[in-house]
């Protein structure tokens, strides 16, 4: 039974191993961070984060990638890109929020509240059956598989009484070729992004 | 042709020019002191006070003038500008204007001192913070007259003042990446001021760092914090915005990781120093090279030498404190005096 | 480093287009019809040929955001659509933020990385269309702001003072460079609404994103939009605006539809209707109330149009 209290992290053993991969992929150097907070200053919905954009960025440097690919705060981020333009450094947070979604996709992590996950997936899922997005089935899964069974159950019934909801979509004519795209190539991040 | 006396002309009567001039003339050198305005002082007439030692800078500029005009070699020409400059016999001809009439004097000099100083950057990109919008928010010299009135009781007391730094500084995308030095110090002395006029206002000081490099210095940044009780929070402000007619600032603080705001009446951005404007011509008139942001350069192993016979002290090398423009006036005086020593 | 970060409006747009090519937007033309006829309206209005396009889809905004999943879809996507616009030579117009910042920076992705460009183009190549980059995109308050004083001059229904709120959205001011104004403290709203009578309204929270962004609307509404929007409406109520215009369907959405939830979590009214700017200029340049749609909108404009001496009509 090992120490069962908090052992302070030794810098000189933490490696720069993520700082370095999104230097190389996505152009982005946090080295150029001033730490002015004023990404966090800004940021329209902060107060909801479990970890404002500076403390994101901190976590990168010390390689934390665990916090990263499983907070809150990665996919509530709302993609204003107030952060971006307000940073005196160009720090392109939310190309790095984007980066890792896609790392935490990959490698199959949830976040605590997996509802955008899902939301994502319901979404995609009906693109690649019919070619489309059928609104319909989308929210229905959705709302069953976060436990909201009846959430939106009267709008959905005024709304099929006045002929606007169908519980069928027309398919996409030709959708063996959208479905084609998902089996296009992986996308490698390669070279500089900008 | 009779022989005539060498003399260099100091173009700019801040501290540097007036530093220069009064020494060149003390070394028993004629010295042509040219200032654009109607009074000597530059940018340090605008100030209420200095650091560290909360002097009044009226009393260093009028102890200098008196000293000027002391000296019988140097003859100061107020209202001036250079209008144009040709190499002449060894030297330069200069054409000085008259702001007044319009009416133009040419001088033959030896050598020339550019000592134009330095200016507040333009603010209006940075329309997050609301200059040039509302009203109560104020550049570092804007602040500086409001100290004034202030202080001979006009103007309406605050409640609470917010004075942000590195506004156009450090910032590479879309200000300046540099550090324009002397705005940490300034903030410093500013936010204190508030507090010894209004001791129940709320004074805040939004930094990213405190830079206070120099004899007294730090210690002159503590008494603000501690003695006279400004709180300094760590965060670069995202935005300044009008609430109820007074003003918000919203930042994090860095120190905690949490977003804070603070209600103000007056909103002082530290803005970075740039060259002032006009200096890029004067430069190019006597062959001197200037950097991207048009401040002069000095030629490899002489810090005050800009090109031949051209030298330079003050702002317009970099931003500078009162103190270190005196001492490069100085310097760039005695480049001159050796110059003219060695003919 | 920098490049311009504010261009003036003939330098974005040196010429106005004869014919352009008008970019669909799934929000814009299903869940507000009127926001794309009274674009159409407009355009006719100022003599501008408007083309459109059957075969093309959604921009993939919504997948876009989805790319962590699958971001081929989106540029397989953006290239096709792209490529309908270039085979007919026009440059592409968008009347929603979203569909605007997607298609630029899937754009600027693919003609910047060499390997995205021939991923998309190999995708999309079997049905024989490809991107080039030759196609230029705008959104139409790019046009709005360039043709402002030809829109002053055509205005029948001068807007009578009526207190307008702007809500500029996130997605265009973003680019950050060259663009027609400063994402600090943005005016051209404003002064396309003097310009047609209007008094633009500088309420306190003008410009919090709305919290919708293409999903979070929809996953995180009680948790960060709803609060998000309270804060918005509580200032734009505080400053008596009336009515508060937006540039993005997205937008409009989540600050039209919310209204009602919002009102009954936090018990307050607001009653503010929410139209696109592009609805705004058309009213004011007397296209007639039924090609505006607003039988669409949640919170009920009848206030306003009575201010404007109008009957809501559909």
């Amino acid at each position: 039974m090992g120490p069962d209290f908090y052992i302070p992290m030794r810098l000189n053993e933490v490696d720069d191993s993520l700082q370095k991969e999104i230097k190389e992929n996505l152009g982005v150097d946090l080295e150029m961070c001033l730490e002015c907070g004023k990404c966090s200053g800004g940021c329209s919905n902060g107060q909801s984060f479990d970890y404002t954009p500076r403390k994101i960025v901190q976590l990168v440097k010390f390689n934390d990638e665990e916090t990263l690919l499983s907070m809150d705060a990665l996919w509530i981020c709302l993609s204003c890109q107030l952060c971006l333009d307000r940073c005196p450094s160009g720090i392109d947070l939310p190309r790095l929020l984007d980066y890792l979604r896609a790392k935490a996709y990959r490698k199959g992590l949830r976040a605590s509240r997996p509802q955008v996950q899902l939301f994502y997936e319901l979404m995609l899922s009906s693109v690649r059956k019919i070619g489309r997005v059928s609104e319909f089935p989308v929210i229905l899964q959705f709302n069953w598989k976060t436990g909201q069974y009846l959430k939106d159950a009267h709008l959905g019934l005024t709304m099929f009484l006045k002929g606007k909801l169908s519980f069928l979509s027309p398919h996409v004519k030709e959708k063996e070729k959208v479905r084609r795209l998902f089996n296009g190539s992986p996308v490698e991040s390669r070279g500089n992004n900008r | 042709m009779r022989n005539r006396e060498k003399t260099a002309i100091v173009i700019g009567a801040g501290p540097a020019g007036i530093e220069a001039a009064l020494k060149i003339g003390q070394a028993g050198y004629q010295a042509v002191l040219a200032e654009r305005e109607a009074e000597l002082g530059g940018t340090l007439r605008q100030l209420y006070s200095s650091f560290p030692r909360w002097e009044d800078p009226r009393d260093l500029l009028d102890a200098k003038i008196r000293q000027l005009e002391n000296c019988p070699r140097v003859s100061i020409m107020k209202h001036s500008t250079v209008e144009a400059s040709q190499l002449h016999e060894g030297g330069f001809l200069v054409t000085l204007r008259d702001s007044r009439n319009g009416t133009t004097k040419d001088l033959h000099v030896d050598a020339v001192i550019l000592a134009t100083g330095f200016a507040l950057m333009d603010l209006s990109i940075y329309g997050e913070y609301g200059y040039g919008i509302y009203p109560e928010v104020l550049n570092a010299l804007e602040f500086e007259a409001r100290l004034r009135e202030w202080s001979q009781g006009s103007g309406q007391a605050p409640q609470g003042v917010a004075l942000i730094k590195c506004v156009g500084s450090r910032d590479r995308s879309k200000g300046n990446p540099y550090c324009s030095k002397i705005c940490c110090m300034y903030t410093a002395k500013q936010a204190g001021l508030v507090k010894d006029m209004f001791p129940d206002a709320k004074v805040y000081v939004f930094y990213m760092d405190y830079r206070a490099a120099g004899k007294e210095y730090e210690e002159f940044v503590r008494d603000v914090i501690e003695k006279k009780h400004v709180r300094y929070v760590r965060g670069r402000p995202a935005k300044v915005l009008c609430e109820n007619g007074r003003l918000l600032v919203r930042a994090e603080d860095t120190l905690v990781g949490l977003p804070v705001e603070v209600l103000v009446d007056v909103v002082v951005l530290a803005s970075a120093a740039v060259p002032h404007p006009g200096t890029r011509k004067l430069a190019e008139m006597f062959g001197a090279k200037t950097d991207e942001y048009g401040f002069l350069e000095n030629e490899r192993f002489e810090p005050v030498k800009a090109a031949d016979k051209v030298f330079f002290a003050g702002g317009c090398g970099f931003a500078v404190e009162t103190p270190l423009a005196l001492q490069q006036g100085a310097a760039a005086a005695a480049a001159v005096i050796a110059l003219f020593n060695t003919r | 480093m920098q490049d311009e970060r504010m261009i003036k409006p003939e330098e974005r747009l040196p010429e106005i287009p004869r014919t352009l090519f008008l970019f669909r937007s799934c929000t814009g033309s299903l869940e507000y019809p009127g926001t794309e006829s009274a674009v159409k309206e407009c355009l006719g209005i100022l003599g501008i040929d408007a083309v459109m396009d059957p075969d093309q889809t959604c921009c993939s905004g919504y997948l876009l955001t989805c790319s962590a999943h699958k971001p081929e879809v989106s540029l397989a996507a953006t290239a096709r659509n792209l490529s309908i616009v270039e085979k007919k030579h026009l440059d592409t117009y968008t009347f929603c933020n979203g569909c605007f910042g997607y298609l630029s920076e899937l754009a600027h992705i693919m003609l910047h990385n060499v390997d995205y460009l021939h991923m998309a183009n190999s995708m999309i190549a079997d049905w024989g269309y490809k991107y080039e980059g030759k196609t230029k995109i705008f959104h139409v308050q790019d046009l709005w702001y360039r043709m402002k004083d030809a829109l002053a001059q055509k205005v029948v229904r001068p807007l009578n003072g009526l207190r307008i709120g702007t809500h500029h959205g996130c997605h265009y001011l973003a680019r950050q460079y060259r663009i027609l104004d400063d994402g600090g403290y943005p005016t051209f709203h404003e002064e396309i609404i003097e310009a047609l009578g209007g008094k633009p309204v500088f309420y306190k929270e003008r410009q919090l994103c709305c919290g919708y962004s293409v999903g979070r609307g929809f996953t995180h509404k009680e948790e960060t939009v709803q609060p998000q929007l309270y804060k918005k409406f509580k200032s734009a109520k505080d400053a008596a605006v009336e009515l508060i215009t937006t540039v993005c369907p997205g937008c409009n959405v989540a600050m039209d539809r919310e209204q009602p939830h919002l009102s009954k979590r936090y018990g307050e009214e607001f009653n503010i209707p929410v139209i696109d700017l592009s609805q705004l200029i058309a009213l004011a340049l007397g296209v007639p109330l039924p090609k505006l749609g607003f039988a669409a909108n949640t919170t009920s404009l009848n206030g306003v149009l009575k201010k404007l001496g109008l009957e809501e009509g559909s």
